[in-house]
């Protein structure tokens, strides 16, 4: 019998091409949410943390859509997921990072002069 | 004529007090990557990281905030080079 992997808590940021229309992006969208669900794992939450400037240019592209991800999978699907994230085109760049917990909003104490 | 107790000049000199970490005085225990505005504080106007011997940040959070910067110019948050 095969075992169950055991999954883990992660965080992934994808940067999706502004070029594309809110259509696309959504279906790239679905296509990087479906990648985790096929293989065992969940979606738990997503911020859309809307168009933004790139510090640098990224294959002659200067903006991109910035959507945040928080989702469990097992860290072998993790690498099969990797592999597919390279091959997709409408995704510029992806951050993926364990951590501990959901957030519940995207804000930050400013640091006291 | 009376003096009273005088500290030497070169304990004078070298006797400056010890900046507290800034993360440590805010009491902020995990250093984000997605937090651009508090980075920022600690890059030059190039983009380069500065130096902790300046910022006054301890050396764990030197370290945490080192891995936070490149995390986010991997993103194109924050530049590897400034331009201007």
């Amino acid at each position: 019998m095969a075992k169950k992997e055991r999954t883990h808590l992660y965080e992934g940021m994808y940067i999706f091409s502004a070029s594309l229309s809110d259509d696309a992006r959504q279906k790239a969208l679905d296509k990087v949410t479906a990648g985790i669900t096929k293989r065992g794992g969940e979606v738990l939450k997503t911020f859309d943390q809307g168009r933004k400037k790139l510090a640098y240019e990224i294959n002659t592209k200067r903006d991109g859509h910035y959507i945040l991800l928080y989702f469990s999978v097992s860290s072998s699907a993790m690498t099969e997921m990797w592999r597919e994230y390279h091959l997709n085109e409408d995704l510029i760049r992806f951050l993926t990072l364990r951590v501990e917990k959901v957030p519940e909003k995207i804000e930050f104490q400013p640091l006291s002069a | 004529m009376t003096m009273g107790p005088r500290k030497s000049p070169v304990e004078n000199l070298f006797s400056k007090k010890r900046k507290q970490c800034p993360f440590v005085a805010a009491g902020m225990h995990h250093i984000d990557y997605k937090d651009i505005e508090t980075l920022s504080r600690f890059i030059t106007e190039r983009g380069k990281i500065l130096p902790r011997r300046i910022t006054g940040v301890s050396f764990n959070n030197q370290r945490k905030l080192c891995s936070a910067i490149k995390k986010a110019r991997h993103m194109a948050l924050l530049p590897f080079v400034s331009e201007e």
